[in-house]
């Protein structure tokens, strides 16, 4: 009989091999001749014993040559021989010890056939549980108290790249230079004192490969209880242990990355957005935007269901929440009333983007406001919305530097505007003190003149004269400024165009080289002389110059250039062009720059154009706006050339 | 009998030009009038004035460039500055140069001829003040 399977299974029964089958062939004729001996030993020789009961060897025999049905046609084939031979010899019943011992036989027959036919029902579910084990995807081995192997599966052969005839009788632990972590003797105590064992072993396979692997060990005891056999199933797990560590790793960067970034990172849940958002019909009679801002309590509900998992050190440092202070729990706790970027990804997140981004201010602890800029990314597929990440920068620094450059920006242009209306004011000063001052200074002369002993009445003459002419000056120039806000008809001369831009340029030639610019003048000669109030039509140039000097004053990629074209229109008007190399006036903005109070600088009163109009309008000329080949805007005005002398 | 001390006027506007000289010579003084900066300081070497009255703001070279010039050519004559147009920056700096006395347009004889005595006699009118 075979050892129990699990000791030491006997080779698989079921893949008859022509060895085996040889074997059983022969036994099969082996038993069948000894049959045919016994019987004829049994009916033609007049030996007086139990010669039948020998046919329990044959049935034996046959147990190992044939199946089942075999070994039991085999049993009944003695049986009736058996009882064929006591008939041949003995009639019926002439002898009572006869009749006893073919009983006798005849039940030793019944009886062995009956265990053969047990214990081979036995040994098939043994062979086929063994076969089971050769099956498994495990390597299993069975070893030995002292770790003798006895059994090596086909799984453990590919696992180890030993074979099991390489393997059997030998050491395990020594040929695989199994490391017991904790130590052998301890792994020992716990498999002797529980009869199993877990853990993981590192192992040597025949490549000399180091594999790891999760091992399982099982004691056998016999009937004494002491121990018989260990059975061993060793997973490999070193791809899973390598993946585990990678993972771990990938893990412990992110977590580092997470940690020590100085972009705020933060996992939120928006689980309950996603599907309060998927429970929209898509074809909703309010589109989605019109919804959410008619409902703002369904978006107020929607930021308190975000919930915040996990925040990193740089979105403490940005609320900040020092390390004693609870961090908000919801997005809620972060937005303030109406922040308007959270609508906007609700609908980027319905439209199925993965990726939002914007700029926002956020509520530190304090209540004070924190500027952003900042990322959402959400999972292209229905999970992972339990770890939304979103990506912050704080961006104060940035926004206080935008703001200084612009508060500087503005200061500039308002010094340099103030600047303007000083050094005009300065001129207009000039120009209305200094008749003034020789008019006080001849009269304080004549004075002297006068009271000398005796008076110089020559020089006291000269002086008062002197006073009237520079009175008269003085006059002139207050009626011409009365004369224009009256908007009465202004004296008109002839004038020498070229001579009067002349005159305008050196007024702003300050403003010119402040401003980086170039002059380019290009006055035809012929047409120089026009009609009109010197005054005013010096007022519209300067105006125009000015302007075209201020709008060039952003202009760092091209030249700054301020061309003034004189040139005939038709024969009685010349035409004076004042171009620049500015950003140009938009197409909408060309006609709205005339009327009052239009301005696009920041301290401006809008006046000068609508001005400029109108004084060129009363001189019947024209004034209007055209862009010209070159970047930037080009102002033209027609003054008349020929028009009735004044008397 | 001591020379009559010398007075130059520089003024571009013609009418202050004349009107101060006359106002100069009304006082027993030699007046000098200069249209530019520029023609008074090519004068300056051959006939050196005792005092200058001179405007700021003038085409070519303003009277505070012609007062460096002057000090660049080793002149220690006073200088007064009569401007249309005063302002207390422009007051600092010339004072600061060491002008003799900053004066605005129009100002009445008394305040030039007080300003003017005191320049002759070495003084500052912040001296005067003081």
């Amino acid at each position: 009989m075979d050892a129990p399977a699990v000791a030491a299974p006997s080779p698989p029964r079921s893949g008859i091999g022509p060895d085996t089958r040889r074997t059983g062939r022969l036994l099969g004729v082996l038993a069948l001749g000894l049959a045919l001996a016994i019987f004829l030993v049994d009916a033609f020789t007049p030996l007086e014993g139990a010669v039948a009961v020998l046919y329990v060897v044959v049935v034996l025999v046959s147990a190992r040559a044939f199946r089942r049905n075999g070994v039991i046609l085999t049993a009944s084939g003695c049986l009736l021989l058996t009882a064929v031979a006591y008939f041949l010899s003995h009639r019926f019943f002439d002898s009572d010890s006869a009749l006893l011992r073919a009983l006798v036989s005849l039940a030793a027959i019944a009886i062995s056939a009956l265990l053969v036919l047990r214990n081979q029902a036995a040994a098939r579910i043994l062979a086929e549980q063994a076969e089971l084990l050769e099956l498994t995807h495990d390597p299993i081995f069975v070893r030995t108290p002292t770790d003798t192997v006895t059994f090596w599966n086909r799984a453990a052969e590919d696992l180890y790249g030993w074979r099991r005839d390489e393997v059997r009788g030998r050491n395990v632990h020594v040929l695989l230079r199994t490391a017991f972590p904790g130590g052998e003797a301890a792994i020992r105590d716990a498999l002797m004192r529980n009869g199993r064992w877990e853990g993981e072993l590192a192992q040597t396979v025949r490549s000399g490969a180091r594999v790891v692997v999760e091992s399982r060990w099982s004691l056998q005891r016999d009937a004494g209880g002491q121990p018989l056999a260990v059975l061993e199933t060793n997973t490999d797990i070193t791809e899973r242990k390598r993946a585990h560590a990678a993972l771990a790793e990938s893990e412990r960067r992110y977590r580092t990355i997470f940690d020590t970034a100085r972009v705020a990172i933060l996992q939120q849940d928006w689980r309950e957005v996603k599907a309060v958002l998927d429970a929209v019909p898509p074809d909703a009679a309010t589109p989605l935007r019109a919804h959410l801002h008619a409902h703002p309590e369904v978006v107020r509900d929607l930021r308190r269901s975000v919930t915040i998992v996990d925040a990193n050190a740089e979105l403490r440092r940005l609320i900040g929440a020092d390390a004693g202070a609870a961090a908000p729990r919801s997005l809620d706790a972060l937005l303030f009333e109406d922040e308007p970027t959270f609508i906007e990804a609700l609908l980027a997140l319905a439209r199925g983007e993965t990726f939002f981004e914007g700029e926002t201010t956020i509520r530190a602890l304090s209540g004070d406001p924190v500027p952003i800029l900042f990322g959402i990314t959400f999972p292209s597929h229905a999970e992972g919305f339990e770890g939304v990440l979103v990506f912050a920068v704080d961006i104060t620094e940035r926004k206080q530097a935008q703001e200084a450059l612009l508060a500087v920006q503005a200061e500039l242009a308002h010094t340099a505007r103030v600047t303007t209306l000083g050094e005009l004011t300065a001129s207009i000063a000039h120009e209305v003190n200094q008749p003034l001052a020789a008019i006080v200074t001849n009269g304080e002369a004549a004075l002297r003149w006068l009271r000398r002993s005796p008076p110089d009445l020559g020089e006291v003459s000269a002086a008062v004269t002197r006073v009237v002419a520079s009175g008269t000056r003085a006059g002139e120039i207050v009626s011409r400024i009365r004369t224009f806000l009256a908007k009465t008809p202004p004296p008109r001369d002839w004038l020498d165009l070229r001579e009067m831009i002349g005159e305008s340029v050196l007024l702003v030639e300050r403003e010119m080289v402040r401003g980086g610019v170039r002059l380019i003048r290009d006055v035809a000669s012929d047409v120089t002389l026009v009609h009109g109030d010197r005054v005013q039509l010096q007022q519209v140039l300067i105006n125009l110059m000015v302007n075209a000097i201020q709008a060039m004053a952003t202009v760092t990629e091209r030249p700054r250039l301020l061309t003034i074209r004189v040139a005939p229109d038709g024969a009685e008007h010349v035409r004076v062009t004042v171009a620049d190399s500015g950003g140009g006036i938009a197409a909408e903005a060309v006609e709205r720059v005339f009327q009052p109070f239009f301005t696009t600088k920041a301290d401006g009163m809008g006046m000068g154009l609508a001005i400029c109009r109108s004084i060129v309008e009363a001189h019947g000329g024209r004034l209007w706006i055209t862009g010209h080949d070159d970047p930037g805007a080009a102002f033209h005005f027609t003054i008349p050339t020929t028009a009735e002398r004044e008397p | 009998m001591p020379a009559l001390p010398v007075i130059a006027i520089v003024d571009d506007d013609e009418d202050v030009r004349v009107a101060t000289g006359s106002l100069v010579r009304s006082l027993g003084y030699t007046a000098r009038i200069y249209a530019s900066a520029r023609d008074f300081l090519e004068s300056c070497p051959v006939d050196a004035p005792d005092c200058v009255i001179t405007d700021v703001q003038m085409p070519g070279m303003t009277g505070v460039e012609m007062h460096r010039g002057l000090l660049a050519l080793g002149s220690r004559v006073p200088v007064i500055f009569v401007t249309a147009f005063p302002t207390e920056a422009l007051r600092n700096t010339v004072l600061a140069a060491g002008a003799s006395d900053f004066l605005g347009k129009p100002c009445d004889g008394a305040t030039i001829i007080r300003s003017l005595e005191h320049a002759l006699m070495g003084g500052s009118a912040r001296d005067a003040t003081a």
